[in-house]
């Protein structure tokens, strides 16, 4: 009895905390369809009557401001950075771990170290060098993604690969697989659980990133959308459409979450994999 | 057809800092079963994965039907592995891992069909097709791994340690299996073990290796019946052969307070051993009991306090301490040996195995 009330009580401790972090996303779901006057008037209020304002606030959203052509950036940016990571972080994990001697141990460690340096630390010598480059542009960008994203992405897929039996790889040779064969055909199906979580975590980043892209792309025409949904909050003096700017929060989080929600199964399968022997 | 020879192979690991193999010379012949067995670490499956490839030979020539192999991949030597993991491909069926190799050979869809189907009919696992591997029991799995080396009806059949992660009821069913498939196949089987039993029931030849070098390599039973030293001795037959120190002294063998004669056969060979120290190996289930301790022709006969007594069905084996070395007898008993009870054994002269104490070779 004493251990149900108990539950209980962390179970409703749980739900409280659930609650204050859903919070935002559910005020601005609520406030994406209602009308600007009610949104500074009653923003917690559920919206009907004259308050409910439909999709206009998304039309508006998405015509009035350069919405689409910010949405455009962020995907090419994220489907093209997240497909490099995971292809070239997946075959380098492979060689770092079947290929065993000093190079790969230090290669394996300077990825590693490069999960504990923080953004912040380098991103005035990246972005000075990103210029020097001339990489301020779309692909510059995914090149320099394919360097962050790269740390967490190789210890993930070492992790993994590390449980595959050398004997599955052996059996592909002696089939008559060439080693990109292997890798493709044997290697890259089995590490689809962890690609997939890699895909997932790299996504939900580089999507939602600000500053990388405010500092290497500007709010010029190359703009990604968590910089286009800043300036429409912070650009105009006084005026602010706050539903279309509701309606850009929600239409810029729902792809993410949609991706989430279709391969969330696969998250736990990936993060736990390699972790325990099968 | 397919022999493979070794010649004077080497194999050394870490820039020559560790030798497993110090120097092979082996020849098997066509459409034998040779099982490769030794303790481990003796580098029977390092000489599995040289013939197939996986791991390159440091120096010395290695062939498969008079064809220098040393530089030729795994592909290309005409050859089907099977790994004691199964080393099945997860995220394929039963199918697709039997017909993955002719699709790499680009056969016709027919062909491999046809292939795959032989080969599960065989292995009774045409119910199993289009299953994956985790659906599928350890014994299934392994069939599995059998068949997607039969469909590429290879030269030559390398089965490392196959049954080792099966059960000892599944492991003596896949055994018969594995046998009367060499017999099916007519192929050249190589076979690693570290179970003697599965080398003494499936093999046409055995090879013996310790640290690297082949102790021995004959029939079954020559291994069992003339072991050429005291390491084959002591590996094959279970249990373990005993060693007794013993010497040739007066026309007679003696060990420890007892001894018996030499056998006629070995007569002109040991008496050169006279006054020499010897070693005699006595197998536990050549002891047989006896009513009391009254000495018989070419038979000598022990008396011995039992230490341990295990009850194997129709045997008993006795474990009894001589000059602080403990030996062990199995003997066919009805009645319940105990702890401390005085039991005689008795065994031939002729079932006396002799080796050298210096070389640990067999007299012969």
């Amino acid at each position: 009895m004493k251990a149900k009330r108990k539950n209980i009580a962390v179970y409703i401790l749980l739900f409280l905390f659930a609650a204050v972090f859903l919070a935002p996303i559910f005020i601005i779901l609520l406030n994406s369809v209602k009308t600007n006057f009610y949104i500074s008037e009653e923003p917690f209020s559920i919206p009907t009557g004259e308050a409910y304002a439909g999709f206009k606030n998304f039309v508006k959203g998405f015509t009035q401001s350069d919405f689409s052509k910010a949405f455009a950036n962020s995907l090419i940016i994220t489907v093209f950075s997240v497909a490099g990571i995971v292809l070239l972080t997946s075959m380098g994990a492979w060689y770092i771990v079947r290929i065993k001697n000093r190079f790969t141990k230090v290669i394996y460690y300077l990825f590693v170290f490069s999960m504990i340096v923080p953004f912040q630390m380098v991103m005035y010598t990246v972005t000075y060098l990103v210029f020097e480059l001339k990489l301020n542009n779309l692909p510059g960008i995914i090149l320099t993604y394919l360097g962050f994203g790269s740390g967490l992405s190789v210890f993930m897929f070492s992790g993994f690969i590390k449980s595959i039996p050398t004997e599955i790889e052996e059996a592909a040779t002696i089939d008559g697989c060439s080693p990109l064969r292997t890798f493709f055909l044997i290697v890259f199906p089995i590490l689809k659980p962890t690609a997939i979580t890699v895909a997932i975590l790299n996504s939900m980043w580089i999507w939602n990133d600000y500053l990388l892209p405010y500092l290497i792309l500007g709010s010029g025409k190359n703009r990604t959308l968590p910089v286009a949904v800043q300036m429409a909050l912070t650009g105009g003096y006084g005026n602010k459409d706050m539903g279309a700017l509701m309606a850009m929060l929600v239409l810029a989080i729902l792809p993410i979450i949609i991706f989430y929600l279709f391969c969330q199964k696969y998250i736990i399968k990936g993060v736990v994999a390699g972790a325990v022997k099968g | 057809m397919a022999t493979i020879k070794f010649r004077n192979v080497v194999k050394s690991f870490d820039n020559g800092k560790v030798t497993v193999i110090p120097d092979l010379c082996l020849e098997i012949e066509d459409k034998e079963f040779i099982v490769l067995v030794g303790p481990s670490g003796c580098g029977k499956s390092t000489t599995l994965r040289m013939i197939a490839g996986l791991e390159e030979i440091t120096s010395g020539e290695l062939y498969i039907d008079d064809r220098k192999v040393n530089d030729v991949a795994p592909k290309d030597r005409d050859i089907a592995m099977v790994f004691q993991s199964y080393a099945l491909y997860p995220h394929m069926s039963v199918y697709k891992n039997m017909a993955f190799a002719l699709k790499l050979k680009k056969m016709s869809k027919e062909e491999i069909d046809k292939k795959v189907r032989w080969a599960a009919k065989i292995l009774d696992i045409e119910p199993y097709l289009d299953r994956k591997p985790r659906a599928l029991s350890g014994g299934q799995r392994q069939r599995v791994a059998l068949g997607r080396a039969m469909v590429r009806n290879p030269k030559v059949f390398l089965l490392d340690e196959p049954l080792s992660n099966l059960d000892a009821k599944l492991r003596t069913e896949m055994r018969s299996q594995i046998t009367s498939l060499h017999q099916k196949l007519k192929t050249t089987f190589v076979y690693v073990t570290h179970d003697q039993t599965e080398a003494l029931t499936m093999a046409t030849r055995i090879v013996v290796m310790d640290k690297g070098v082949i102790r021995q390599v004959d029939t079954p039973q020559a291994l069992y019946n003339k072991p050429a030293n005291m390491f084959v001795a002591g590996f094959i037959g279970s249990p373990a052969m005993n060693f007794f120190e013993g010497r040739v002294a007066g026309g007679k063998i003696r060990f420890s307070k007892y001894e018996f004669d030499i056998p006629d056969s070995k007569k002109t060979v040991l008496l050169s051993y006279e006054g020499k120290d010897i070693v005699i190996g006595i197998r536990p289930e050549h002891f047989t009991e006896c009513a009391d301790a009254k000495p018989k022709k070419n038979t000598c006969i022990m008396t011995v306090e039992t230490e341990i007594s295990e009850m194997t069905g129709s045997e008993a084996n006795i474990y009894f301490t001589l000059n602080g070395k403990r030996y062990i007898a199995s003997i066919k008993t009805s009645r319940k040996i105990c702890i401390g009870d005085i039991v005689y054994l008795s065994f031939s002269n002729s079932d006396v195995h002799f080796f050298d104490k210096t070389t640990t070779n067999a007299i012969r």
